[in-house]
């Protein structure tokens, strides 16, 4: 190990035995019961089992001051990875070795219990995430402050509203000192203006700390602003080793691009209980021609197909589909049950239509990230199901254009006459 | 200061080391703290509950036992029921609550490493707490009962440790079982309840060994929890309470070897639990 070299990984492994014949889910008295007397019977038999790598022979140094950006797909071993580096659970082969202080936060405000007061809860957290009483002592007033809580202090948690909650989670976890962070999207808590204090923050303990941090997070564009070095991981293996954030984004895009071509039905790297899955996405126009290219302005149908393994009648199931930039950025997401809509008579395979009367996307290639929730509990999340090009259009019927340099969503606007 | 420098390896094994489970004292403390102040929140007569719980079991089976036995001194017999009972109570509470500990407190470790054995020590604590409520009962008990004041009630702490030993030894080996098969929540509580007639909790260890036959005497020995109660019966009454000193040394060794077969057990898969939980 250099001087330099802070975190050294060498030929990591994970692996995960999976069951081939799942026990059957069937959360009724009278399958759960059958479903033990077949678990008993079957107690001498061997279980048919799938061999999985999550990781695979996963070799990388990051030097002291790094700000490392993990990026790959869901179930791409970001999680695996982040998980074996805090010693939360041992890889299967290969090593690890780091020098000082490591700090994890997979979760904010983990072992928090409602019942204990904001006080309790801090000491409480902080003795998890490995403060001692002295340490917690010391910190107590600057995590109060950040939090903004200093009324509740003696309120239990479960009367916080969840903004205070994840604010006081956050805070404690925040005042932690080590040589190391890793983060695992907890940014995608709480609302904007505490996220913008919390990347506040990361960047204040990374930037001018000097602490090494690896970052996992799925929004690209928060990745930019906080890392300068990039890991790109594909089925669990490495993509492309730590290079800088920028290449490390673009190499991300292009595997992006890649992938989007496959069938999404046949796609692994699916998140949600998977009771329904999106099996295909197209695009049609306003004479219900399917197109392969949309235009800025046109009208547009996204027709989404799924199957589902039950049927779901009188549940609440609401599609949403979101539009990434090749920049990484969240340009817009269109989502049935914000416009009030929910689908209650889900059976078989079909399709589920959305229109857009005039599509506000300028010019440039995006992905689509497709998501289905029954009641609530997302069934299937596919990140980057498919990549669609679009072409410049006219969209406020001028013949005017917006410059492609001024990328952003299009609102129609009106102008008053003097 | 240089820094520590950690190796993370896919063979390395863990054991049990003291210097961890000082360097967590703080966790210790606080998982202990958050158990006992969160179990009788929002109960309207709080810490009472601790009492009455135990009272209530001494009350019944001492009254029950003291008819049936018959004998001469009623109150004393009560109070000898009382102490075994006090002994078994702690030894199937610290059992039962260290067998569920790690399933319980799966989401801490499943996000942040920290020693696992803190959890099961935690749990340790609380259980004692509930323990020293119960034998100030006692030691009122004892005092109104007008017993004798001998040098063998020094003894008497050391068998509320074997005992600390005994639930926590065999709690552990089920606590690592628990991760994998859930069947032992509901396992646990049937070998305690079957298990308090196989121990001179309400009857004498004199009294089960005339009534079976000889070639069991050895097996109704192995339960370390007969050597923990004759010995404590002992320390605080004196007699001849400890029926046959080599079936006493028996069962005193069971005892470690289930804490050592428990400790190892929970090690060996400590690193995996994470895998299975």
């Amino acid at each position: 190990m250099s001087n330099q070299t802070i975190i050294k990984v060498e030929g990591l492994s994970k692996h995960y035995l999976l069951n081939k014949n799942p026990m059957q889910k069937n959360d009724t008295l009278y399958g759960n019961f059958i479903n033990g007397l077949k678990n008993i019977k079957q107690l001498t038999q061997k279980k048919q089992t799938e061999d999985f790598w999550a990781l695979k022979d996963v070799s990388f140094e990051i030097e002291k001051g790094d700000r490392v950006g993990i990026i790959g797909r869901n179930g791409a071993g970001k999680s695996t990875l982040l998980k074996i580096l805090s010693r939360i659970t041992p890889p299967t082969k290969g090593r690890i070795e780091y020098s000082g202080r490591m700090a994890s936060l997979l979760e904010v405000g983990t072992g928090f219990h409602g019942d204990l007061s904001g006080r309790e809860n801090i000491y409480l957290n902080g003795s998890i995430l490995g403060m001692n009483k002295h340490e917690i002592d010391r910190k107590f007033d600057e995590i109060v402050a950040f939090a903004e809580v200093e009324k509740f202090l003696d309120t239990p948690v479960k009367r916080y509203s969840s903004g205070m909650y994840v604010r006081l989670a956050f805070a404690v976890a925040a005042n932690l000192e080590s040589d190391i962070l890793i983060v695992d999207e907890v940014l995608a808590v709480g609302d904007a203006a505490f996220q913008k204090k919390c990347i506040g923050k990361m960047n204040d303990v990374s930037k001018n700390d000097g602490r090494t941090v690896l970052f996992v997070s799925h929004q690209l564009n928060t990745l930019q602003a906080l890392c300068n070095k990039g890991l790109v991981l594909n089925k669990g293996e490495i993509s492309l080793n730590i290079s800088t954030s920028e290449l490390a984004i673009k190499h991300y895009m292009l595997l992006a691009n890649q992938t989007a071509r496959t069938s999404i039905v046949d796609r692994l790297d699916r998140d949600g209980e998977g009771k329904i899955k999106v099996a295909d996405i197209k695009f049609s126009n306003s004479a219900k021609q399917q197109i392969e290219e949309l235009i800025t302005g046109q009208e547009l149908n996204i027709h989404i197909s799924y199957q589902c393994i039950t049927s779901f009648i009188g549940h609440k199931i609401s599609v949403a589909v979101a539009f990434y930039g090749d920049d990484g950025v969240l340009y817009t997401v269109v989502n049935s049950e914000n416009t009030g809509v929910v689908y209650d008579n889900i059976k078989g395979s079909g399709e589920i239509v959305c229109f857009i009367n005039k599509l506000p996307l300028m010019e440039g290639n995006y992905f689509i990230n497709v998501s289905i929730t029954e009641n609530g509990i997302a069934q299937d999340w596919v990140q980057e199901a498919t990549s669609i090009n679009v072409i410049a259009g006219d969209f406020y019927g001028t013949g005017k254009i917006n410059p492609s340099s001024h990328k952003s969503i299009l609102i129609d606007n009106t102008w008053l006459k003097q | 200061m240089k820094p520590e420098r950690i190796i993370i390896d896919s063979h390395l094994s863990s054991f049990f080391s003291l210097k961890d489970v000082i360097k967590y004292k703080t966790l210790l403390n606080n998982l202990a703290r958050r158990d006992f102040l969160v179990r009788y929140k929002q109960a309207f007569a709080g810490i009472i509950w601790a009492i009455i719980k135990p009272l209530i079991n001494v009350l019944v089976f001492g009254y029950i036992s003291s008819k049936i036995s018959n004998s001469e001194n009623t109150t004393t017999n009560f109070v000898y029921v009382a102490s075994a009972m006090l002994l078994w109570q702690l030894f199937s509470n610290v059992f039962n609550e260290v067998s569920n500990s790690i399933i319980n407190n799966a989401n801490l470790f499943s996000k942040v490493y920290f020693p696992k054995i803190i959890i099961p020590i935690s749990t340790l604590l609380v259980c004692l707490v509930d323990f020293f409520i119960s034998l100030s009962i006692l030691i009122v008990l004892f005092i109104l009962s007008g017993q004798s004041i001998h040098w063998h009630l020094l003894l008497a702490p050391l068998f509320i440790i074997l005992t600390l030993i005994n639930g926590f030894g065999i709690g552990l080996y089920f606590a690592t079982i628990n991760v994998k098969y859930r069947d032992v929540k509901f396992i646990v509580p049937v070998i305690i309840q079957f298990g308090m007639y196989a121990t001179p909790v309400i009857f004498s260890t004199r009294f089960y060994l005339d009534r079976i036959p000889e070639w069991l005497h050895w097996i109704f020995c192995l339960n370390p929890m007969v050597g923990a109660i004759d010995g404590f019966k002992y320390a605080l009454f004196g007699g001849d309470a400890i029926y046959n000193f080599n079936y006493f040394m028996l069962s005193l060794l069971v005892s470690f070897v289930f804490l050592f077969i428990g400790v190892k057990y929970f090690y060996k898969f400590e690193r995996n639990f994470v895998d299975y939980i």
